[in-house]
């Protein structure tokens, strides 16, 4: 029984080095609770700046939205008609009397049409039927019309 | 003994500390429990730390035919007061009511309110101009530095008072088309015209969306598509130059009003629509002032009313389609024909003896189409007419679209001397569009198209197109190139003012007597004239009325020579060379 006690004795480390290494834990612990507390500090400083950025940059689109609107109106204003028919006056011009009017035949003279402001759903179909195959097929859709092109040619060289 | 003492004390006290524990998992329990009231708690975490917004997309946006914007956006800026900031409510309501024209009282009363947690901000005025917002800002910024440094309760102070700014209708072209474009109010609803019948589509969809205060968790916020822009079918050069003539007309008549209709009856799409009274749309609030008690909008649309004789021209085709006369049919006009117990007379009271169905046209005979409705007989002139659209809305793309009145065989107020005066427009309500329309058939070949005012929706980035729909064909062929050549005969005949110079014309006059609840009595007429041309490939109809003219009650007196006015302006904006050129040049080609 004394030989185990004897055993334990001589294993068992000083008391300063337990006290050292219940420190060192307690420090190791306290590091990685401030890299991690760092860490999460930096990230959400950042997220928080790039979320003020956000909000800041969506109140500039909302402003700029109405600037483009507003901007929109001002030009409409300054091309009403009421507007370009005083300004056409300014500079002396006069309105046509209907029996000096000129009538010509231009040839490839297209009539003035309705104004198109966004493509049209019929313009959106065509343009997706224009594109080229190789934009489309797969690798083996494009072996095969490889394939029955070289055919194609071999059989006209043949002829 | 004292130590049982404190360990009492301290058990009461630990017990007193453990309730609250208890009571918050009790709580907890309960909330958990409950999801309504989970529900509740969160929406008010939300609504504390995500507070809601509402994303309006922007109206859409109104162009002529030509991409000429007619109703767009622009900033304009709600004027309130926060309340919490408020130092001096006098000074804020004696500088709003001075510089934005808002009532006092008024102002003082909102700018007064005691903050609390449900009022924290009070709006004093809407749609204030840019223009005044710089001079308030000016205002507000040299009292700061006037009375910053003073203190007191009587301390001028503007502090509180805020700008904010959103999105306003606006038209710049002001009064023009306005009867067609109707007008926004400041609670961005839209009332008459295009305004109203496309509000939904041109207002867009808000969404509401809850933003998080706290940055970190700033999130995207949600695309909403701006409202649908539309393209109308009106050519604003037309539209000015139709709207003058007509004001020139009312002027010179001494009309009580006046409206012009300019359609294509090969498509139905209206070139120009004038009518009066208009207003200046950017001022909606001077509307009352503008219509005054009934007065309609727009009332080429909206006001029906007994058109008279251009209406013969609906009974004479009906008459030449059905079979019961040809343009050679003789009529003896002895003056006089009763039908149903009612005796008919002529305008001029006059016999005008034996004539051909072009004479009846050209000398305008009450007593021959009355003949002409008994020789078709009512069944099917009636059916003639429905077909032509009469009593009924056309569905134009406008709001408030009056029926008009048609009463029929059959309908308790209907009496068989209906027949003989609604053959020459009398008895008979419709609205200007509606003759247009219906008298389109003519000059289409007996196609009806419906009238067009809106060409295409764009929605979404893309343009759709509207297509043209015909309403009916209530003729054949023959029978519309029959009467068009007649009634251009009988313009030709009479050395007609409705005659353009260069242009082959078709069209009818018309003076209407204005019923009273006495009857007719009154010596005031309505004056309508229709008319389309060139004969041979019609580009145009045009349809006048001029109400109670002062200068002559005859519609061929002056409604005939608004529409050769009309036609002369419109031919040359819409490129149309007189018909010799025209021939030649296509013959060129």
């Amino acid at each position: 029984m004394d030989r185990f006690e004897n055993l334990a004795r001589d294993y068992s480390q000083a008391p300063w080095r337990k006290q050292l290494q219940v420190i060192a834990l307690f420090l190791l612990i306290v590091v990685l609770i401030a890299l991690v507390a760092g860490v999460y500090l930096s990230i959400s400083a950042r997220t928080t700046a790039v979320g003020r950025d956000i909000q800041s940059m969506q109140g500039n689109i909302k402003t700029y939205d109405r600037e483009i609107e507003d901007m929109q109106s001002q030009l409409a204003r300054i091309l009403s008609s009421s507007q370009m028919e005083t300004r056409a006056e300014n500079l002396g011009f006069i309105q046509v009397p209907t029996d000096e009017i000129l009538y010509l035949s231009v040839p490839g003279y297209v009539e003035r049409k309705a104004v198109v402001l966004a493509p049209t759903s019929e313009r959106t179909v065509a343009r997706a039927i224009a594109m080229p195959p190789e934009y489309t097929e797969s690798i083996f859709e494009w072996l095969a019309r490889q394939a029955v092109d070289w055919y194609a040619v071999l059989t006209e060289e043949q002829r | 003994m004292r130590v049982q003492e404190r360990s009492q004390r301290f058990s009461i006290l630990g017990m007193l500390l453990s309730v609250f524990p208890i009571i918050i998992i009790l709580q907890m329990v309960r909330i958990q429990a409950n999801p309504n009231l989970t529900q509740k708690l969160r929406e008010i975490g939300d609504a504390l730390t995500n507070p809601s917004m509402t994303i309006v997309p922007a109206r859409g946006q109104i162009y002529d035919k030509r991409g000429n914007l007619l109703a767009g956006n622009r900033t304009v800026y709600e004027v309130g007061v926060e309340l919490q900031d408020v130092e001096n409510p006098m000074t804020i309501a004696q500088t709003v009511s001075a510089l934005l024209d808002v009532d006092y009282e008024d102002a003082l009363v909102r700018a007064s309110l005691e903050p609390s947690s449900t009022s924290v901000y009070s709006r004093l005025i809407d749609n204030v101009p840019p223009e005044e917002i710089e001079k308030l800002n000016v205002i507000i910024k040299q009292m700061d530095e006037m009375y910053s440094g003073q203190k007191g309760k009587n301390k001028p102070s503007l502090r509180g008072l805020v700008s904010y700014p959103h999105l306003g209708r606006t038209y710049p072209e002001e009064s023009l088309a306005s009867n067609i474009l109707g007008f926004v109010n400041a609670e961005n609803n839209g009332y008459f015209g295009v305004e109203e019948r496309f509000n939904s589509l041109l207002a867009g969809r808000s969404k509401k969306v809850r933003v998080p205060l706290d940055p970190s968790r700033a999130q995207e916020l949600p695309s909403v598509p701006n409202g649908a822009n539309l393209v109308l079918t009106i050519d604003r050069e037309i539209q000015r130059a139709m709207e003058h003539v007509i004001d020139k007309a009312v002027a010179e008549t001494g009309s009580a009003s006046g409206t012009l209709v300019v359609v294509n009856p090969k498509t139905g799409e209206v070139m120009a629509l004038a009518t009066t009274p208009r207003m200046d749309l950017n001022q909606f609030w001077k509307y009352d002032q503008v219509f005054p008690k009934d007065t309609p909008f727009n009332r080429a649309i909206s006001q029906a009313y007994e058109t008279g004789s251009v209406f013969k021209v609906l009974t004479m085709a009906s008459a030449l389609d059905v079979g019961a006369v040809t343009p050679e049919t003789v009529f003896v006009d002895t003056g006089v024909i009763e039908v149903g117990g009612a005796v008919i007379y002529n305008w001029n009271q006059g016999a005008w003896g034996p004539q051909d169905m072009q004479g009846c046209m050209q000398h305008s005979l009450n007593v021959c189409l009355a003949w002409i409705a008994t020789q078709i007989g009512p069944p099917d002139f009636y059916r003639y007419l429905k077909t032509f659209g009469i009593g009924h809305v056309t569905g134009i793309d406008l709001a408030g679209e009056a029926p008009g009145r048609l009463k029929e065989p059959g309908d308790s107020e209907w009496y068989a001397a209906d027949l003989g005066t609604n053959a020459f427009g009398q008895g008979v309500s419709s609205t200007p569009i509606q003759m247009a329309v219906a008298v389109s058939a003519v000059a289409n070949q007996g196609v009806m198209m419906a009238p067009q005012i809106v060409q295409s929706v764009i929605s979404e980035g893309y343009q759709h197109q509207i297509d043209q729909r015909v309403l009916s064909t209530p003729l054949k062929a023959e029978t519309a190139k029959k009467l068009s050549k007649l009634l251009a005969r009988s313009l030709e005949l009479e050395s007609s003012d409705a005659l353009v110079t260069g242009y082959r014309v078709a069209g009818k006059t018309g003076t209407a007597e204005i019923p009273t609840p006495q009857g007719y009595t009154s010596n005031q007429t309505n004056a309508s004239f229709v008319g389309w041309g060139p004969l041979d490939d019609p580009h145009f109809l045009v349809y006048v009325w001029l109400e109670k003219p002062s200068v002559s009650p005859w519609g061929s007196v002056v409604a005939a020579p608004v529409f050769r006015e009309a036609v002369e302006e419109l031919v040359v904006l819409i490129n149309l060379p007189p018909d010799d050129i025209r021939h030649k040049l296509s013959n060129t080609q």
